[in-house]
């Protein structure tokens, strides 16, 4: 029995490729420009889609554009940590991307998986500004933004934030309630501190969250909110629910406040986005180049502007209005700590627990 | 001596090699109809067989978590789901609503296309591609605008509100009942132009003769509009059922997660949770069930048929 | 015995207001035991009036009589009509025998007595071994007559058959004419059948309604409309004609039926014999047919004769046509082959016929009608 990635799907492709007569995709001629700082040539950024990518680019991309006009971006977004890392597997062998940010959960199991290049300060000197909490202990790719799950609500159903994640089971409630289940990590963070709040340790067991989120099925509305859970409650769809802060934040000014961010006083979990360097990139050097000035205070400071995610790095001073609206880093939030590899490895079988036995009663 | 048989006798003039030059003409000719048949073959191995077969030989993998393969020949992707009381339940309701949207999108098809196959307007051609607009835009648009129509604040809901039927919002959408009506309403016109094209062997004067011989409207259409028009019904039905049963996209826009089918189910296993093999097994599942339909359709075809 | 079965009156379908009528003011009886050929180009209301006749189209006007019943408003399944289409319009998912049974079933005959009847009429179309047949098993000829059997089954108070034949090749047409011809004799039902073939119409028929533009040019006894054309269509339409525009110089006495001998002038050609209505006067078409011609390459035969030249001689075997030349017209005369000699192009060639075979059209001529 021998271990092996996706790789049987990029030989179908080359075959299939070669057969049709087409040229091979992804070969080029990349030629990896060793270390130091590249000025030109491109870049393949696989990341979020959606309001995320409309934001990223604006704020970073950009200003990236303009200052390496040499330098060219592919953007390819995927809807979830977990596409790209699907797409990640399936190119390891011969990989046409070149930086990738995603959750930190997802990104671990692409380090384990031999999918990323460990970085250092000698290519990517902003990494010096980010403090150790937000480096990979073993030197792969660092923190590049953080978020935290909060509940979403409608500012007309609830005049005052909701304060607890008991809101909602609240019976008031009942049909107006979206949660986004398991496989999201959304639905994963809820499970996890569901179990806490039942006084459970999740590592070792969920029954007396399930028993807990079994009683939560008839209040919602959706498992799986669409467009996505902000549109749910802006519509009117439900009027409470699962999200993260720095949406919810961008979604609140877009629609001039018709729905808020809370974080429970229970706690909440981070959402956490690494920038990741792929091994064997093609454009290795122009990717740190990349990765560099995504750590960079301008595009950090620019992004938390744009879409409210806190910055990784401690040479940022955002300004008063913004820094009240993104997620604190300083230790002033109730933060329940996840062990997120071990959340990475129940992902199937709470995705199972949720299918058999929360959403279908 | 007639002329039929001096014909072949030519053949066995002195010099003339027997048959020659016809075999080397069939042979010719069969070069010729295979390199034109390559390009067709190729496509559809490429296309087709390779990743049907590529399909087959990762569902004998196994899944871990996080998308790794391991590369090995098991039957546990089938053992799993076949010995799983989930999948059994997930299997019968991808086949349940697989035949509810049949039927009623059958239902509610048959009227239009009836219409449509019978009118002798001159605006047939218009109204039949009226009739099948609705493809242009794609089934994610569509499903969107059911969304829309019929969520808590919906059209539906607010005009029963506002005529007093009713006092609390219907939960029209993340549910059955949604996935259902927009089924049927994105597959109308596949099953309209089945049906179109199905009754062939109806005819305007079929139904005149029926009348003629003492058949009244209701005894026409039993006796003879009906069980003509039952091939191009059967058609319908099978090809909404199939269309049904391997759509995801309606089922989790509209099923808010909680409508659990094969294809969701596949569409989860793939996307969110990386297990390819899984996802392969169960599709491999999804296509013995088309093709047990299939059969059943071909079997029913041919006696209504014959 | 003879009573009248059907009777159309004043019979008018406008497809559209504005529109020029297909069937206008069509005024028609049939005898019972009857066979009516409706006659006619295409386009000349024929299957328009059928319809009507069968209730599977409104008339816009006018009524249709049956045993003295007006049904004009009746809907097709109560007029107990058998209808033969063109198609046949067999069912295609049932068989031979459910097809014939179809109609007893309508009408909640019995199951026994429609085994019995379906036999009956499957013996009358000599199929009675097909009975378990699907339809599309059988040839052309073979629907033709189970779409025969379905429509007498059920003892039509009317048969209708519309084009009937034109499905079939030659041979069989021929056959199935006799056939039908015999069986609705047989079965005494009293038929109307629509058909563009003179011969057809000639043959089966007990009368034969020559239609045009919506309207019935001539109604009579095949014989009459072929030998004593009202108009110039049905003269032209039914058989070969020769038509000459003649002066009405004097009547000259007594022929049959009531007929008189009438002297004409043919311009540039002078007097000859010709016969008509009584009371003819001024200008009026002859009507000669091309085998009532006698031919002589040696001298006139009569007194009724012209002379001219052969332009075109065409030999089909059994008969021998060939086109005269006298001035400005052309004759077409057709005779029997004979081992005697043949006329050749160029050759002299006289041309007379018997007063009795020039008819006179008693319509003045109003143009070439189209």
């Amino acid at each position: 029995m021998r271990f092996s990635l996706r790789s049987g799907i990029a030989a179908t492709a080359v075959v299939t490729a070669s057969i049709l007569g087409l040229t091979a995709c992804g070969g080029g001629s990349p030629a990896p420009q060793g270390t130091g700082a590249a000025t030109s040539g491109e870049v393949n950024l696989i990341a979020y889609s959606g309001v995320w990518q409309d934001q990223y680019t604006k704020a970073v991309i950009e200003p990236f554009k303009a200052k390496y006009p040499d330098i060219k971006i592919n953007f390819v977004s995927k809807r979830s940590s977990a596409e790209m890392l699907s797409a990640l597997q399936g190119q390891k062998s011969n990989p046409n991307t070149d930086v990738a940010i995603m959750d930190q959960s997802v990104s671990e199991s692409g380090n384990n998986q031999g999918l990323f290049d460990k970085v250092d300060a000698t290519a990517i000197p902003n990494l010096a500004n980010v403090p150790d909490k937000f480096k990979n202990k073993d030197g792969y790719g660092p923190v590049v933004m953080v978020d935290a799950v909060g509940l979403v609500y409608d500012t007309a159903t609830f005049p005052k934030a909701p304060e607890s994640w008991n809101a909602l089971w609240d019976k008031q409630y009942a049909g107006k309630v979206n949660v986004v289940a398991p496989p999201s990590l959304l639905g994963i963070t809820l499970t996890a501190i569901t179990s806490k709040m039942q006084g459970e340790d999740y590592t070792k067991s969920i029954d007396a969250a399930t028993a807990r989120l079994k009683e939560l099925s008839p209040n919602v509305q959706t498992f799986a909110p669409n467009p996505d859970e902000y549109q749910n409650v802006i519509t009117g769809q439900t009027v409470l629910g699962l999200g993260q802060n720095a949406r919810g934040q961008y979604y609140s000014d877009q629609t001039n406040k018709k729905i808020g961010v809370a974080f429970p006083k229970e706690g909440t979990a981070y959402q956490i986005n690494t920038v990741n360097v792929v091994k064997n990139a093609p454009n290795a050097a122009a990717a740190k180049t990349f990765a560099n000035y995504a750590l960079s205070a301008e595009a950090q400071t620019a992004f938390a502007k744009a879409l409210f995610y806190a910055p990784s790095v401690t040479n940022v001073n955002l300004p008063a209005e913004v820094k009240s609206r993104v997620v604190p880093t300083d230790g002033s939030l109730n933060i329940i700590p996840l062990d997120v590899s071990f959340l990475a490895s129940v992902r199937d079988k709470w995705t199972d627990t949720w299918k058999r036995q929360i959403i279908n009663k | 001596m007639s002329i039929t048989q001096t014909e072949p006798r030519q053949a066995d003039r002195p010099g003339h090699e027997p048959g020659a030059l016809e075999k080397a003409k069939v042979a010719r000719d069969r070069r010729t109809y295979i390199a034109l048949l390559v390009p067709a073959i190729l496509g559809l191995f490429v296309s087709f067989v390779l990743p049907l077969a590529y399909m087959i030989r990762m569902s004998f993998n196994q899944g871990a978590p996080d998308g790794v393969i391991v590369e090995t020949f098991t039957l546990d992707t089938y053992i799993q789901p076949l010995t799983d009381p989930f999948y059994w339940r997930v299997t019968l309701d991808t086949f349940q609503m697989g035949v509810i949207v049949g039927i009623l999108c059958v239902l509610v098809s048959y009227p239009v296309a009836l219409f449509l196959a019978r009118t002798t307007s001159k605006y047939k051609g218009l109204l039949i591609a009226i009739a099948i607009a609705p493809l242009l835009t794609s089934a994610v648009v569509r499903t969107y605008g059911w969304m829309v129509i019929l969520g808590t604040n919906g059209l539906v809901n607010s005009s029963l509100k506002g005529m007093g039927i009713i006092d609390t919002p219907l939960k029209l959408t993340n549910n059955m009942t949604g996935v259902t009506i927009g089924l049927v309403e994105i597959f109308m016109p596949y099953a309209i132009l089945a049906m179109i094209s199905g009754f062939g062997r109806l005819s305007y004067q079929l139904e005149e003769a029926a009348g003629s011989l003492g058949a009244n409207k209701f005894k026409v259409f039993t006796k003879v509009t009906l069980p003509l028009s039952l091939p191009g019904i059967l058609t319908a039905f099978l090809m909404v059922f199939v269309l049904s049963i391997s759509t995801f996209i309606t089922p989790r826009l509209l099923g808010g997660g909680s409508v659990q089918v094969l294809a969701t189910e596949i569409y989860d296993q793939t996307t969110g949770l990386l297990n390819w093999p899984f996802a392969a097994a169960l599709s491999v599942i999804l296509l013995v069930l088309f093709g047990a339909v299939i059969a059943v359709y071909q079997r029913i075809t041919k006696k209504i048929g014959g | 015995m003879n009573s009248t079965k059907l009777s159309i009156v004043d019979l008018t379908k406008r497809y559209a207001p504005g529109l020029e009528p297909a069937v206008d003011r069509l005024n028609m009886s049939v005898e019972e035991g009857h066979l009516v050929a409706l006659l006619g180009p295409s386009g000349c209301g024929k299957t328009t009036t059928l319809r009507m006749v069968a209730g599977l189209m409104d008339p816009t006007s006018g009524s249709i009589v049956v045993d003295g019943k007006d049904i004009t408003h009746t809907p097709v399944n109560k007029r107990g009509m058998g209808m033969v289409f063109q198609s046949y319009a067999l069912f295609p998912h049932m068989d031979v025998a459910q097809n014939v049974a179809f109609g007893l079933q309508m009408r909640k005959v019995p199951a026994k007595e429609q085994a019995k009847r379906v036999a009956a009429a499957l013996d009358m179309v000599q199929l009675g071994h097909l009975a378990k047949r699907k339809v599309r098993e059988l040839s052309g000829g073979q629907q033709q007559r189970i779409a025969l059997a379905r429509a007498l089954v059920v003892e039509p108070t009317l048969l209708l058959l519309d084009e009937p034949l034109s499905n079939l090749d030659a041979k069989l047409r021929e056959t199935m004419r006799t056939e039908i011809r015999s069986i609705q004799q047989r079965t005494g039902a009293t038929t109307l059948f629509v058909t563009h073939d003179q011969d057809e119409a000639l043959d089966m028929a007990d009368r034969i309604a020559v239609m045009n533009g919506g309207l019935i040019e001539q109604f009579g006894p095949p014989t009459e409309v072929y030998e004593r054309p009202n108009t110039h269509f049905v003269a032209n339409f039914i058989g070969q004609a020769n038509f000459l525009t003649a002066n009405v110089v004097s009547e000259n006495g007594p022929a049959t039926d009531g007929e008189r001998y009438y002297k004409v002038d043919i311009e540039g050609l002078g007097t000859f014999g010709a016969v008509g209505h009584p009371g003819l006067t001024g200008t009026h078409e002859l009507v000669i047919r091309p085998q009532r011609l006698q031919a002589s390459l040696h001298a006139p035969l009569g007194a009724n004769s012209i002379t001219g030249t052969i332009e075109r001689v065409s030999y089909t075997g059994d008969t021998l046509g060939f086109s005269v030349r006298a001035g400005e017209r052309l004759l077409h005369a057709q005779l029997m082959t004979s081992s005697a000699d043949m006329p050749r192009q160029g050759d002299t060639a006289h041309l007379s016929w018997e007063a009795a075979d020039a008819y006179i059209i008693p319509k003045t001529p109003q143009g070439p009608a189209s």
